[in-house]
């Protein structure tokens, strides 16, 4: 096995975050299963005088305030109509990042999160337009870039800064705190680097069959071809792979090949053929290459005697090393790299930078978005769509629970004296200086419910 | 006549009611042979045997009596145990019971004589001890059943790991030899610095008397200065005597440490065997970091980062390029060959019920929280 994807297959992108189609498909229904049993719940059991819960949280227009009180159930989003949703709120991403003037990493690594965070949670559950901007700011982070809180809400119109930082840690929860995710655009640059050495080299030392337009002649525009194919392949990552779900069923140098594929494909294929160079050295050159299960037919077979034309200068007739080597950079697997970027290429193409201004078209998001918008209204969940409201009412619960035996809200904080089992153990421990101290400046400083809050007061 | 008195105050006591029996009760157990009722009065030097095999206990001139002929059977009343001459000896403890017990622990000892070092874990060792006790207490103060049923446990144990017993007698026996062995060397040299000592304290009389004798005779020549002088030099030879006498004994005790078996301090624990080398560390875990599908060559390069290469602000912290480029062609081609698709399918990794499953499981987290709301 190559070290490069054993290296790769040690990173949590790839061991909590990639799933095959029909496996996030699957993960998404049951998610979308799931929230709208709960939400049924909750709506059942809420008494008639609801609408002070529901009402003025949603940051979406509400047309029709009373709609949300009725009594009998909604009308529940489906699976499809989340998937469509999620991707508007994700061009939606890009345009507030493209607002803030962000790097397109901290853009991608936003969206990213926010594509991850909806797998597992429901569009109904969570408010999209607030998590996004979680989202950015948590991203902005996990990118190195700190930015201050109340700068980053003046950005987006939001001045207290309280409404980002609530959803922050549900962001990180729902991420299953993968914070770190591996973006393709360095490996355009690395993709670039490895081509701009081709020409002049392999041109003279090997005539390999499949880029006839790789002639000498043309090598003078070769650095035009490869900033140009670069551009657009840049814009194609900084917009389709993640409109789409490219982040979870490709490796970002496979996202990163499609994405130049789509761009040229013919440099594409060129290193990928370049790469993926190696032909069995000739004791066991065809047949084996048919035998090994890996290939797919005849068209490995044309493959094979198409390399077994062009050979190539390897001296190499170390049998081991040679199958490790079948293993790494064969013909085989060059044939499966080829159809999974031909897979990831479809995928992309489906979201194309042209697609940008279908997002932001006025027409499109009347006749598609704003009716799913007025569901949403009518069948989020009541308890969670308000962050700030949950994460005050968490909290309360977390210091209930931590403080239930010392420290209640007006009594002294340390009062150690022990009840019930504890009493077992004989007298409590007395209290290191330092400790008391923090627990005295904690009583001086902190007002009101914040005090059995381990993160101080209210902000 | 005094001999004579105490079994006359004894006759005299026994008239006289209760302080009497208290009296005979202490005989009794004590100092009177429940066989043949010699008391010790009678025979000043009488020893009391006992058989391990019934532990009753009787005096020697019983044993002599009864069982100079062969076997016999236990004088006491309601034992039939068939006793040999052999068997008896004098009791240690003066309650039987204890020295039963000690008898059958020293023997349950011998038998079950595994050390912790046998075991793979404490836990383990400290089970065997539980399982070990629970047999003695059978056999000291078990029912019939119990204790027939340890013995036969006992017995089992002992012939099935015959070898392992004699094993670690041996390694038993080896210890305690080579503590031994390191108490005697210690003694030896303990003596011997003490002998030091003394011969050296001798030296230093002696010498102190012979300077004082030459001091005086100088005295006597009127040569007072150059005693001074003398006596300096005295000192400082002797000085150097203590120093040098110092130095050997160091080297002396160091080559003696060296032959006791390399152990000097006393309570140390003796090293275990070396575990087999295992070759260097290493943090990444069997990852290698020579790339398999391309060569980084110093042409590697692209436009973005070329003019940075001349920029100060970049070159004059020392910032290396080849890192940069190293980077981006790692992630070039890593994960190239990562079919997540077949391998996600497969089950390698977490799988999708598994995620579902998790986040069903932190809602359901979540929804009781707010219930409790």
């Amino acid at each position: 096995m190559a070290t490069e994807d054993a290296r790769y297959r040690q990173t949590s992108q790839y061991q909590l975050w990639s799933f095959s189609p029909t496996q996030l498909a699957a993960m998404r229904e049951n998610t979308n299963a799931a929230a709208r049993t709960r939400i049924a719940d909750r709506l059942a059991s809420l008494p008639a005088a609801s609408s002070n819960t529901s009402a003025p949280t949603s940051s979406v227009n509400t047309p029709d305030p009373e709609g949300a009180a009725t009594p009998a159930l909604p009308e529940f989003l489906t699976a499809p109509e989340e998937a469509q949703l999620m991707n508007f709120n994700t061009s939606e991403l890009l345009r507030a990042g493209d607002h803030a003037e962000m790097p397109d990493e901290i853009k991608a690594t936003a969206a990213a999160f926010f594509r991850r965070f909806y797998v597992t949670n429901s569009i109904m559950t969570y408010p999209p337009q607030q998590m996004l901007i979680v989202a950015l700011f948590f991203a902005c982070k996990a990118e190195g870039s700190f930015i201050s809180i109340t700068e980053f809400g003046k950005q987006f119109g939001k001045d207290n800064p309280e409404e980002i930082l609530a959803g922050e840690f549900l962001l990180c929860q729902g991420l299953r705190f993968a914070i770190d995710v591996k973006h393709p655009f360095r490996a355009l640059r690395g993709a670039m680097m490895e081509l701009s050495t081709l020409p002049d080299i392999e041109a003279r030392q090997v005539p390999s069959p499949l880029p006839r337009e790789y002639s000498l002649t043309l090598l003078f525009q070769q650095r035009d071809r490869l900033a140009a194919a670069e551009h657009r392949a840049r814009e194609i990552l900084r917009f389709s792979a993640l409109m789409t779900d490219a982040y979870f069923h490709y490796t970002p140098s496979q996202i990163m090949l499609a994405a130049l594929s789509l761009a040229d494909r013919g440099l594409a294929e060129r290193l990928i053929t370049q790469t993926f160079h190696y032909v069995a050295p000739p004791p066991l050159s065809d047949n084996s290459g048919v035998d090994t299960p890996a290939t797919s037919g005849p068209d490995a077979l044309s493959n094979n005697t198409k390399k077994a034309a062009a050979p190539r200068s390897h001296n190499n007739n170390n049998n081991n090393s040679g199958q490790d080597k079948t293993q790494m950079i064969g013909s085989q697997i060059r044939d499966r790299v080829l159809g999974t970027i031909e897979t990831c290429r479809d995928l992309l193409s489906k979201e194309l930078p042209e697609r940008r201004e279908h997002w932001t078209n006025k027409a499109v998001i009347k006749a598609q978005i704003a009716p799913l918008r007025k569901k949403l209204t009518k069948c989020h969940d009541p308890d969670r769509w308000n962050l700030v409201e949950l994460q005050r009412v968490r909290r309360e619960q977390a210091a209930k629970k931590a403080g239930g035996g010392g420290g209640s809200d007006d009594g002294e904080p340390d009062d150690r004296t022990l009840d019930g089992d504890a009493a077992v153990f004989g007298e409590a421990l007395p209290v290191p200086p330092k400790r008391r101290k923090v627990g005295a400046g904690a009583t001086g400083g902190g007002a009101g419910q914040g005090k059995g809050d381990p993160f101080g007061g209210v902000l | 006549m005094s001999r004579r008195a105490p079994p006359g105050a004894r006759t005299g006591a026994a008239g006289s009611g209760s302080t009497s029996s208290s009296a005979l009760a202490a005989i009794n157990t004590e100092d009177m042979c429940p066989v043949c009722k010699t008391i010790r009065y009678l025979n000043k030097d009488m020893e009391f045997l006992i058989n391990p095999e019934c532990y009753h206990s009787m005096c020697s001139n019983c044993v002599n009596r009864l069982f100079n002929d062969g076997p016999n059977q236990c004088p006491y009343a309601g034992c039939h145990r068939t006793l040999r001459r052999k068997g008896f000896r004098s009791a240690f403890f003066g309650d039987l019971a204890v020295e039963r017990e000690v008898d059958i622990r020293r023997r349950v000892a011998a038998v079950f004589n595994q050390a912790e070092d046998d075991f793979e874990t404490l836990r383990d060792y400290n089970n065997y001890l539980q399982m070990v006790e629970d047999l003695t207490f059978d056999l000291v103060s078990g029912t019939d059943a119990q204790r027939r049923a340890a013995e036969a446990t006992l017995q089992q144990w002992e012939a099935e790991h015959k070898a392992d017993i004699e094993r670690n007698r041996k390694a038993g026996r080896e210890a305690d030899e080579q503590s031994r062995r390191r108490l005697a060397a210690e003694r030896e040299a303990a003596r011997l610095r003490r002998i030091e000592a003394l011969r050296e304290a001798e030296e230093e009389k002696r010498e102190r008397a012979r300077s004082r004798e030459e001091e005086l005779d100088s005295l006597a020549h009127g040569e007072a200065g150059a005693a001074g002088g003398a006596q300096r030099v005295q000192l400082k030879k002797r000085g150097q005597a203590v120093a040098s006498r110092a130095v050997e004994a160091a080297v002396k005790t160091d080559v003696a440490a060296a032959d006791v078996g390399r152990l000097s301090i006393r309570g140390l624990k003796e090293k275990k065997k070396a575990p087999p080398p295992e070759g260097p560390y290493d943090p990444f875990g069997g990852l290698d970091f020579v790339p398999s599908r391309y060569k980084l060559r110093p042409e590697l390069t692209h436009p973005g980062i070329e003019k940075y290469k001349v920029d100060p602000a970049h070159i004059t912290g020392g910032y290396n390029f080849d890192e940069y480029t190293a980077r981006a062609m790692f992630e070039a081609f890593a994960g190239l060959g990562v079919f997540i698709e077949d391998e996600k399918e497969v089950g390698i990794g977490l799988s999708a019920g598994d995620v579902a499953t998790m986040s069903a499981g932190i809602a359901a987290v979540g929804d009781n929280k707010m219930e409790l709301a």
